[in-house]
C-alpha cells in the first residue's frame, strides 16, 4: 500500500502543470469552455427555472423535478428514434426536435398541472417537510416505471440510451471554428434555446395577468387571495409550467454529449438544479438564471481543469459545484437575489 | 407530537418499586427482541414443511434481516436528528458512510498510526468518534441556517464527500467501487478476548454446530445476525436513553418550539451540535456493521444521497419521531424488498413455480404473463415502496408507530405498562 505523500505525489505533476496552465490561458481554449459554459447553464436554465418559480410561488421544494427532465428526455427520445431514421437530414431532424419538445412541454404541463391538483394541493397546509417528502416519493416512482417500461422494451436504464441520444444531426455534432476556437454546435444550439426561454419567461412574468398574479402570490399569497385572485389556479400553472420546462430541458439532455437519456438523469439533474436556485436564490427568476450562468462555466472550467492534467482527479468538477452551494449557504444563505429572511434565523 | 405524559396507571402505586414499574414499561421491547430472536429458527422449521414454499416466498430471509438490523439503526440514527430536533439531515449518508470507510481502510492498514490488526469494536467506536467530530464541523456552520436551507447544505456536504471518496484512488483501487476488507474478519465482542467475540460475515464468519448439545446449528450467517443485532439493541437503548433524559427533552422542546427553547434558557445551538453528533455517532456505527458484514463498502451504498432518502422513506412509513418506528419501517421495508427479489425466495419464483405452464406463456398483447412476472414484480420493491411512501405521506402522516401511538395515547411502553399493572391488581 502506497503512503499518504506518494499518493499525493500522483496527483500534480510538475512539468505536466506548467504545460496544462499554458493550454488554459490560451484565448481558444478558454474562449471555448466559455461558450460550453453557457450551453451548459442554458440547460440547467431551462431545467432550474420551474423549481425556482415553485418555490417561489408555494414554498414547495419540488423532489420530483429531477424526474420530470428524465420523463422529458425519455418521451422525447422515444419521438425523435420513431420519427428520425439514418436518411433523415439535419435541417428536419431540429425541426423534428423543436416540434417533440414543444409537444412535450404540453403533455407535460398537463401532466404536471394533474399532479398539483391531485396530490400536491392536499398538503400545502403541511411542514414543508411533507411536501418535499411527497415529491420525492413522486419522483421515485416515475423513476421505477422508467426502468420498468425501458427494460420491458430491451433498452438499458442506465448509462445511456445511446439509440436515442444518436439521432443529433451531423451540424450540432459537429465543431465550428469560431474566433479561433472549436465549439460544437450543440451548445450554440442550447444557448439559442436557452436565451428564447429566458426571454419567454421573463415576457410571461412580466407582461401577461398571470404573470403579475405569480409575482404577487409569491410576494404574499394571502394578500393576493385576499383581492379576491384564485391563487389555488396559479399554483397548478406554475407547478404545471415548471413541470414543462423541466421536460423540455430533459429533451435538450438528449443531444447533450455529457448527458442522454437515462433513469440517472432523475437524481443528477434534481441535484444540480437544487444548487442552481439555491446559489441564485429560491424563488428568483433573475438569480436563477446569474446562478445558470456560474455553475454551467464552473463546470465546463473545473470539468476541463481536472480532466486535462493539471490534478488529474475527475469527481473534482462535482466536488467545485457542491462547494459552491456550501459557501453561498455559509455565506449568503438566501443566495444572490433570495429574499434576506428566508433561510437563517 | 408525542409529549409523554407520566399520568399513567403505571404510576398510581406510588409505593412500588420503581424498578418494577421500569421493567413492565419495557414489555413490549422484550416482545420485539423475543421476536427477532426466535424468528430465524421458527423460519429454518418452516422451511422444511411443506408450507416451504410459501415460507420461503413470503417472509423474509436471513441475509434480509441483517440488512434489516443495521440499515434499521441507521434509519434510527437519522430520526435521532430529524425526527426529535426537527432539522432534516439530507446529508446523514456521509456519517454512514465514514463508518463503513473507517472499518474497512483500518482493516486494510490504510490507515496512519492504527495498525490493521486493531480489533473491529474499536475501529467502530473510534469511527462513530470521528463521525461525531465531522457532524461537529459540519454542524457548525449548518445550524446558522434552519428548514430547506438546512436539508440543502447538509445534502451538499454529502455529495462533496461522495465525490471526493468516489475520486480518490487511495481508498481503493477502484474507487468508484470502493474498498474491500482484505484484512481478518471482523469480530464483535470483548477486544483482545478471543473466547468472547464473533467474527462476522457470510462465509468466514464463526459458525456454532450443536448448541448447548440441543441439536441446533447456527450457521455463520445466523452468527452475525445475533452479534450484529446485539450492537444494534445496545445502540437502540442508548439512543433510548438519551431521548428521555434532560437532554432529549431540550431536544424535542427545539423541534417543538425553538424560539422559546432559546427565550427559556437553553442554548439551543450546543443542544443541536451534541444532538447532530449523538446521530451521526450510530449511523457511523450501523456503516461499519455493513462494512463488516459485506466485507467491503462502494460509495453508491454508503455516501450516496439516496441511501439518506432511503433512511427518510422507512423514518416517515415508520414513524417520524418515533425512535422504533424507523426500525420497523426499515422491516418493511426489507421484507418487501425480499419479496420482490429473488435473491432469497421471493414472490417471482415463486409465481413460476406455482402457475401452470399454459398460464405462463399466455400471451396477452405481445406480453406474456411470465414476462409480466419478470419486469413488474422481480427486483422491483422500489416501485411499489415509493406507492406506499406517497399513500403514507398523504394518509398516514404519522407513520406507523406514531399512527399506534396516537391511537394510545401514549407511548407502546407506557400504554402496555399501564394495561399490565392493571391486570396485575
Amino acid at each position: 500500500m502506497i503512503g499518504f505523500g506518494s499518493s499525493l505525489a500522483v496527483f500534480v505533476d510538475a512539468p505536466l502543470l506548467v504545460d496544462a496552465f499554458g493550454r488554459f490561458f490560451q484565448p481558444d481554449t478558454l474562449a471555448r469552455l466559455l461558450v460550453e459554459g453557457l450551453g451548459k447553464a442554458a440547460i440547467y436554465f431551462i431545467i432550474a427555472v420551474g423549481l425556482t418559480l415553485v418555490f417561489g410561488l408555494m414554498g414547495v421544494l419540488n423532489f420530483a423535478h429531477g424526474a420530470f427532465a428524465m420523463l422529458g428526455a425519455y418521451i422525447g427520445g422515444v419521438l425523435l428514434v420513431v420519427g428520425i431514421s439514418s436518411t433523415t437530414g439535419s435541417g428536419v431532424r431540429i425541426l423534428l426536435f423543436i416540434a417533440v419538445a414543444a409537444v412535450i412541454f404540453a403533455l407535460l404541463t398537463a401532466f404536471g398541472s394533474a399532479l398539483e391538483v391531485g396530490l400536491v394541493r392536499p398538503i400545502y397546509d403541511r411542514t414543508p417537510m411533507y411536501q418535499i417528502l411527497l415529491t420525492f416519493g413522486v419522483g421515485l416512482i416515475l423513476e421505477e416505471t422508467a426502468r420498468i417500461l425501458t427494460s420491458a422494451r430491451g433498452i438499458q436504464p442506465e448509462p445511456t440510451w445511446t439509440a436515442a441520444a444518436s439521432t443529433i444531426p451531423a451540424v450540432l455534432d459537429a465543431r465550428y471554428s469560431i474566433l479561433g476556437a472549436n465549439i460544437r454546435g450543440f451548445y450554440l444550439f442550447a444557448i439559442a434555446a436557452g436565451a428564447l426561454v429566458a426571454v419567454a419567461v421573463w415576457a410571461f412574468l412580466t407582461r401577461t395577468l398571470y404573470g403579475l398574479y405569480i409575482r404577487a402570490g409569491s410576494e404574499d399569497a394571502e394578500m393576493v387571495e385576499a383581492l379576491g385572485i384564485d391563487v389555488r389556479k396559479a399554483f397548478t400553472i406554475v407547478f404545471g409550467l415548471g413541470t414543462g420546462l423541466a421536460a423540455v430541458g430533459g429533451v435538450f439532455l438528449i443531444w447533450d454529449p455529457t448527458y442522454g437519456p437515462s433513469v440517472l438523469l432523475n437524481i443528477d439533474v434534481l441535484l444540480y438544479a437544487f444548487v442552481v436556485v439555491v446559489i441564485g436564490g429560491l424563488g428568483s427568476f433573475k438569480g436563477t438564471l446569474a446562478a445558470a450562468v456560474i455553475v454551467g462555466v464552473t463546470d465546463s472550467l473545473t470539468t476541463w481543469l481536472f480532466n486535462t492534467g493539471i490534478v488529474p482527479f475527475p469527481g473534482l468538477s462535482e466536488v467545485t459545484i457542491f462547494l459552491l452551494l456550501v459557501i453561498t449557504l455559509v455565506i449568503r444563505p438566501q443566495g444572490l437575489y433570495g429574499i434576506e429572511e428566508v433561510g437563517g434565523h | 407530537m408525542d409529549t409523554v405524559t407520566d399520568t399513567t396507571a403505571a404510576h398510581a402505586r406510588d409505593d412500588e418499586h420503581w424498578l418494577r414499574e421500569y421493567a413492565r414499561e419495557h414489555v413490549p421491547h422484550l416482545l420485539v427482541i423475543a421476536l427477532f430472536a426466535v424468528y430465524p429458527p421458527i423460519y429454518g422449521l418452516l422451511l422444511r414443511t411443506p408450507l416451504s414454499a410459501e415460507a420461503n416466498a413470503f417472509l423474509p430471509g436471513t441475509t434480509f434481516l441483517i440488512a434489516m438490523l443495521f440499515l434499521g439503526l441507521f434509519a434510527m440514527s437519522f430520526d435521532f436528528i430529524s425526527g426529535y430536533t426537527g432539522y432534516l439531515s439530507f446529508g446523514h449518508a456521509a456519517f454512514y458512510g465514514v463508518g463503513a470507510y473507517f472499518i474497512v481502510l483500518v482493516a486494510n492498514g490504510d490507515v496512519p498510526g492504527i495498525p490493521a490488526g486493531t480489533p473491529f469494536v474499536i475501529t467502530m467506536i473510534v469511527g462513530g468518534l470521528l463521525a461525531f467530530g465531522l457532524a461537529l464541523a459540519i454542524g457548525a456552520v449548518s445550524f446558522r441556517l434552519s428548514g430547506v436551507y438546512f436539508a440543502m447544505i447538509t445534502l451538499g456536504f454529502a455529495q462533496v464527500a461522495y465525490e471526493l471518496v468516489r475520486n480518490w484512488n487511495y481508498v481503493a483501487v477502484n474507487p468508484q467501487d470502493g474498498p474491500t476488507l482484505s484484512g481478518p474478519t471482523p469480530e464483535i465482542g470483548i477486544p483482545y478476548v478471543d473466547s468472547v467475540s464473533i467474527a462476522l460475515g457470510r462465509l468466514a464468519g464463526d459458525s456454532f454446530e450443536n448448541v448447548l448439545g440441543l441439536g441446533i446449528d447456527i450457521s455463520a450467517t445466523l452468527t452475525s445476525y445475533y452479534a450484529i443485532g446485539a450492537v444494534v439493541l445496545l445502540s437502540y437503548f442508548a439512543m433510548q436513553r438519551l431521548i428521555h433524559s434532560p437532554f432529549g427533552r431540550v431536544m424535542i422542546a427545539i423541534r417543538e418550539n425553538e424560539e422559546r427553547a432559546a427565550a427559556i434558557g437553553y442554548n439551543v445551538f450546543w443542544y443541536k451540535m451534541v444532538a447532530f453528533g449523538f446521530s451521526a455517532f450510530f449511523a457511523a456505527i450501523a456503516g461499519a456493521l455493513f462494512a463488516a458484514f459485506s466485507r467491503g463498502a462502494s460509495p453508491d451504498e454508503t455516501f450516496y444521497f439516496l441511501v439518506t432518502a432511503d433512511a427518510l422513506i422507512v423514518t416517515i412509513v415508520g414513524g417520524i419521531g418515533t425512535l422504533a418506528g424507523p426500525f420497523f419501517g426499515t422491516a418493511f421495508y426489507e421484507w418487501l424488498e425480499d419479496i420482490l427479489s429473488s435473491e432469497q425466495g421471493g414472490l417471482a419464483p415463486y409465481l413460476r413455480g406455482i402457475l401452470p405452464d399454459g398460464v405462463l406463456t399466455a400471451d396477452i398483447a405481445g406480453i406474456t404473463i411470465a414476462d409480466l412476472i419478470n419486469t413488474v414484480v422481480d427486483g422491483r420493491a422500489p416501485l411499489f415502496l415509493g406507492i406506499v411512501f406517497v399513500l403514507f405521506v398523504l394518509f398516514v402522516p404519522n407513520g406507523l408507530l406514531g399512527s399506534v401511538r396516537d391511537r394510545l395515547g401514549n407511548t407502546v411502553g407506557k400504554y402496555v405498562g399501564g394495561r399490565l399493572e392493571r391486570y396485575r391488581r
